[in-house]
This record gives structure tokens, sequence and C-alpha cells, in this order.
């Protein structure tokens, strides 16, 4: 390496501590604390140079590290040989993925909090997988996502509430309302690309919260909906004690009475949907309509010039990525048995395409790897409360340095000529 | 020979920009016409409106079919290509790159595949019927691929070929919808002399044993001269002069259009 660029990454990172120092200064240094009749000011001088410090190394390192023109080799062994491992065995690992996930709730270790957090990861995924025909095929970026996700879990509740109809009635109707926003939704923004179109997505997805706080007399407000029927295991409800006449799950079966039979029935329930969200977008991509998709978000104007008509191709992306949005909010509906316009803010949005973006745009095992990776991480890190946002954006810089086009970015032809050669 | 396309007093105005001025010309069957001129003459305006990319103040553009003729100021956008069967290629070439070449050729089959898979219901539950009608479009992919020499590519992304192979796939990709009139933006543009005679060979395959009309804007004079049956030269929107290749290379108007005028 040369000696200037030592100096230069030297200076750089001086530049970066005098950013930090402006940043760290008056949030870290200057602590309030009330002591007795008033407020005061109590510097901590010392955590902002330790936290300097560590940035101007960090970024001292960075700047070596890239003047060297190469990767922590570390780093870039580990990544290159996992995506290897995932590419060339692509079909082994969702196998032994889906196996573990099958056999997951019966491991010894597996107790009630892991298999929440398992519901979490796979309630992420499916919205992931829902998100990416939207994002990653027709390459629609959609910020106002969680929209859907409201409107199926809202819609399900209400009905639910309402007719008191049984969850797999329930479901695809509330799937249905959500496609139909999607479309709803889609009218207006056909002819909007990029950053145009993610405006107004967002801006759909705030109107969507809004309505549901101030549409008090459908949606209670933001006091939320309460008292959502739980699913059963086809007609048997999991309950302690079931009313006269009645079988629940436990007694049917002759079991002994534990609420972990309910988690592990959510737990396959969203399994289920998951995997069948993933069926029908791995079908779907190999279908006219899904090449359509990856021709429009690879050029449109050639789009039209072939004939193809963008406008349903558009239309049928928003409603079919809506509808699995619409399940996933059903399914949430269901789980919590309460909701509230609270559970839907931007974050959930942001989280959503966080995970479709590093994940790799358009590839359905990203979605795992990113979901598991994003959420595991803040759940690990949930004993530090409102800091595990560090971790979380922690993992989104680390992916984007070392895999900026996300996790898994390869794209396989949706129909081969000559088979698959190697 | 009978008229393929007639353009009829044709004028695009953008505010007070007149970019095609009260043009008139005809395309016959199985031929070639080529429509030349200086930059911003206005040769791709022409292509836009034929097309329904911009829809023209004035004037009337014909497609004849078998009996009738067809207005294509009635279709916009992506009906031009679907229902008035006018086909395109770019001045810089418009493929989808992260998609493979057979994918590209399957995307400009859309609408009969789409019809096939029933709206994608039939292709989702798999049937046979889909997959026979799959099996066709990929076929058709490949006698073109053939006829181009790019079979061997044919599940490579259409982004990583050289530029040369882009220009053609382009082309024949066009070709897959089955037009009955061929438009094609500068397709020699940027190409070596050696890729340009192949392209003239294809062109000329295209309309003796397709039976397509082809409109070609270019500014390659070899191309130009060694295919067109009728050239048709613009300037300022203008038509400067009509007639065959020959004719062309002699007319004093088109010459000082060119070169300009001695004062």
């Amino acid at each position: 390496m040369q000696k200037q660029d030592i100096i230069k990454s030297f200076k750089d990172s001086l530049f970066t501590g005098l950013i930090a120092l402006a940043l760290f200064g008056p949030i870290v240094g200057l602590r309030t604390a009330s002591k007795g009749e008033g407020l005061f000011i109590t510097p901590q001088w010392g955590v902002v140079f330790l936290l300097v410090g560590l940035c101007i190394l960090g970024r001292f390192l960075i700047n070596i590290n890239s003047a060297r023109r190469t990767e922590i080799k570390i780093f870039s062994t580990l990544s290159s040989k996992f995506s290897s491992i995932t590419e060339d065995k692509a079909k082994h690992f969702a196998i032994t993925g889906i196996l573990f996930a099958v056999v997951f709730p019966f491991l010894p270790f597996t107790d009630r909090y892991f298999m929440d957090v398992a519901i979490m990861i796979l309630t992420y995924i499916m919205l992931g997988w829902g998100l990416n025909i939207v994002v990653g095929l027709a390459g629609l970026l959609d910020l106002g996502y969680v929209a859907f996700y409201a409107v199926g879990a809202y819609s399900y509740a209400l009905i639910a509430t309402t007719f008191g109809w049984s969850f797999w009635i329930c479901l695809p109707l509330a799937g249905l309302f959500a496609a139909f926003f999607g479309i709803l939704l889609g009218f207006p923004v056909l002819r909007l690309r990029g950053d145009y179109l993610a405006i107004v997505t967002l801006g759909f997805g705030e109107i969507i919260r809004i309505i549901l706080i101030n549409w008090y007399e459908v949606t209670n407000g933001p006091d939320g909906i309460t008292g959502i029927p739980r699913p059963s295991f086809f007609g048997l409800p999991f309950k302690r004690s079931p009313d006269e006449g009645e079988m629940s799950f436990h007694t049917f079966f002759g079991l002994e009475y534990s609420t972990m039979h309910r988690i592990i029935f959510l737990y396959y329930l969203i399994l289920v949907l998951a995997l069948i969200t993933n069926y029908f977008t791995l079908k779907i991509r190999k279908l006219p309509v899904g090449r359509a998709w990856e021709a429009l978000r690879e050029d449109e104007i050639a789009c039209k010039s072939l004939g193809v008509n963008p406008t349903n191709t558009k239309l049928t992306a928003f409603a079919i990525g809506a509808m699995f949005g619409g399940f996933a909010g059903s399914f949430f509906a269901t789980r919590q048995a309460f909701i509230s316009p609270e559970s839907f803010t931007f974050i959930e949005s942001a989280i959503i395409v966080a995970i479709v973006v590093l994940g790799g745009m358009g590839s359905q095992t990203g979605v795992v790897l990113a979901s598991i990776f994003l959420i595991g991480i803040t759940e690990i890190f949930r004993d530090l409360e409102q800091y595990r946002m560090i971790a979380f954006g922690g993992a989104m810089v680390l992916i984007m340095i070392f895999k900026p086009k996300g996790i898994l970015a390869n794209r396989k032809p949706t129909i081969l000529m000559h088979g698959d050669k190697k | 020979m009978s008229n393929l396309l007639s353009v009829e007093k044709l004028t695009m105005k953008f505010g007070g920009l007149v970019a095609i001025d009260d043009l008139s010309f005809d395309a016959k069957n199985n031929q070639i016409t080529s429509i030349i001129g200086p930059n911003g003459a206005g040769k791709t305006t022409v292509f836009n409106c034929l097309t329904g990319f911009y829809k023209p103040t004035t004037g009337q553009m014909y497609l004849h079919q078998a009996d009738n003729k067809v207005s294509l100021r009635k279709y916009t956008d992506f009906k031009i290509a679907h229902v008035a069967k006018v086909a395109r290629t770019f001045q810089n070439i418009r493929l989808f790159p992260a998609m493979s070449v057979l994918e590209n050729l399957l995307v400009a089959q859309h609408n009969e595949l789409m019809i096939a898979s029933g709206y994608s219901l039939y292709g989702l539950l798999n049937l046979k019927s889909y997959r026979d009608k799959e099996k066709l479009a990929v076929n058709k992919a490949k006698y073109w691929l053939d006829i181009i020499g790019l079979t061997h590519r044919a599940d490579d992304n259409a982004g990583d070929l050289p530029y040369g192979d882009q220009r053609k796939l382009e082309i024949v990709r066009a070709m897959c919808i089955e037009p009955k009139l061929l438009c094609l933006d500068e397709p020699a543009a940027g190409l070596n002399p050696k890729e340009s005679a192949e392209l003239n060979k294809l062109l000329k395959f295209i309309k003796t044993e397709k039976k397509t009309g082809i409109l070609l804007i270019e500014h390659d004079m070899s191309v130009v001269m060694g295919i067109s049956d009728h050239v048709v030269v613009l300037n300022y929107g203008k038509k400067i002069f009509e007639g065959t290749a020959e004719q062309t290379k002699k007319s004093k108007e088109v010459i000082e259009a060119y070169l300009g005028v001695d004062e």
C-alpha cells in the first residue's frame, strides 16, 4: 500500500470523527438529569470520546481495506462459500429448510419463546414473499405494503366478529378484500415509476392507517378490535374447558391440555400459508404473466412495442401481491386476537421492503435468509430494548457492504432451451 | 404490388415545433421502404406516430389488410402491436437485459401464451394444452434463433450478448409477434461491416420468406442502398424526395440536404 493512501484514509477518518463528534456530542455527551427542583446537564465526555474514537478507527479500517481493493478475507470467503452452497444446492437447501421447519416445534430446545419468534419470522417471510411479487418480479417499489396487511387483518377481524364465520371462510374473503385494495391502489399509480411510485404507495399506506384510526364506527379507531375468534382445528377449538356437548382439541385427541397446542397449530398454519405463497410465486413466475412482470421491470416501452398490456400486467401484480399480504394479515389478526392501527405503521412496510431488498430482489430463498437474519437479530438483542434497532440497522449495513445486490442475487431463467447444463 | 401502409398528410407538432409537416408516402407489401434524412429530420417521430407512441396532430395512417384498411390512429400503445400487428425496434436497443434470450422471445408471444394459459389458470393447473402451446412458442423462438445463429446462447442473459447480436435479437423478437409491418429504427447503428452484411441478409430473408413489409430508418448508406426497394427522404419534417435507391443517389435535392448548397 502506498503512503498517500494511508494519509488519505487517515484524513478521511478524522473527518468522520468530526461528524461523529458533532452528532454524539449533543446527543450522548449532554445528558439531562433531574435533581431535586430542576433539570441539570451532566456531561459525559468520556463516552463521547470513546464513540468518536470507535468511529475513527472503524472508518480508518474500512478505508485501508478498500484501498487494498480487497475485501476482508474472512467475510468474502464466507459469503462466497455461503452463496455457492445455496446456489448449487438450492433444492437441497430448500428441502432441508422445510424439513427443519416441519420438525422445529418438536425439537427438545423449542419452547414457547422460540415458537413465538418462529411464528413472527414466518409471518415476515410470507409478507416478504408476497411483496417479492410486486417489488422483485414486477419491479414496482411499494413502500405501503403494510396497508394490505392491515386490510387483510381488519377484514378478517370485522367479518369474524360480526358474522362469526370460521377462519377458513374469512381467510379467502380477507385475501379478496386486500386484492381489491391492491387494484384500487394500482389504478392511480399506473403511470408512475421508481421514486414517484414509492412516494405514492407510502402515502397509500398512511391513508389506510389514518382511516383505521378515524373511522371509529367501523374500526373502533385507536382502541382496535378485540375478541377476534381464534382459529379452530377443523372445528375443534383450543379451549381448556369446552362447552357442554362440545369437543375441544385436547379432549378429542385425549391429550393433556396445553397452550402449546394452539401455538403449534398457529405455527403450522403460517408455515403452510407461507409455503403456498412460495409455491404460487415459483409457479406463476414461469407462466406468461410472470414473464410479463419481469419484462415490465426490465423495460416498459419494449413491452408495449411487443403488445404486452402494461395496465393489466401491473394490476395483476398489485392484486396478487396484496392478496398474500391480506392472508398474512388474517393470520396476524387471528393469532393476536386483538388488532389496532398501531400494528400497521410505516416501519412495518420498511422492514418488509428491507427483507426483500436485502434478500436479493426476486430471490425466494433470499427472503427467508433476510427474515431470519433481520428479525432474528432484533430478537437476540431484545434485552437492549430500543437499542436493538441499532442491531437491525447494523445488520442492514453489513449486508449492503458485503452483498450489495442482496444476500442471494442470482436470477435463474424461467425456462431453459438446453436444459440444466451444470 | 399492393400497398401495405399509406401515410396521408401526417403532421406532428410539439408546441410550436413542426416535427413532421404534411408527410404522405406509401410502403408496399414485400418491400423494404427506407426513410432517410439528416439528424433531426423527423424520422423517428414518424415511427413513433406509426407505432402508437405519439398521437399525430393531423393526418391518417392506414394499414391495408386483405380486403379492408385499418386506421392506425385508432390504436394506441400496446394495441398497435397486439391488434394491428405493427412491430418495431428501437434506436437504442431495448431488450430485457436481465432475462434470457429465450425469455425475450417468449415475452413477444405473450398474448397468445396468455390465452393458452387460460389467463394463468390452466398454467397453474399445468394442463397439457398449455404445455403444448408453450412448446410451440419455444419452437418458434428456436426457429428464429437458428436463423440468427444464437441458439447456443438461448439460456444466457440477453444483456450479456455482444452488441451486434443484441441488434439481431431485437429484430427477431419483433418478428415473433408475426407482424404485418416491421419498423426498424437504425438497426445498423454501431455494427461493423461484417455485422451489417449479416443484417442485410436477415432483412432480405424477412422480406422474401416471411412476406413482411419493412420500414427502415437508417444512416448507414451501405445498408440503405443495398437492400431498399423504395427510399423516402425527409428534411425538416418534409418529404423532399421519393424513389428507388439508384434515383436517390443521383437526386440533387438529397445531396443538397446532406451536404448543403453552394452559395
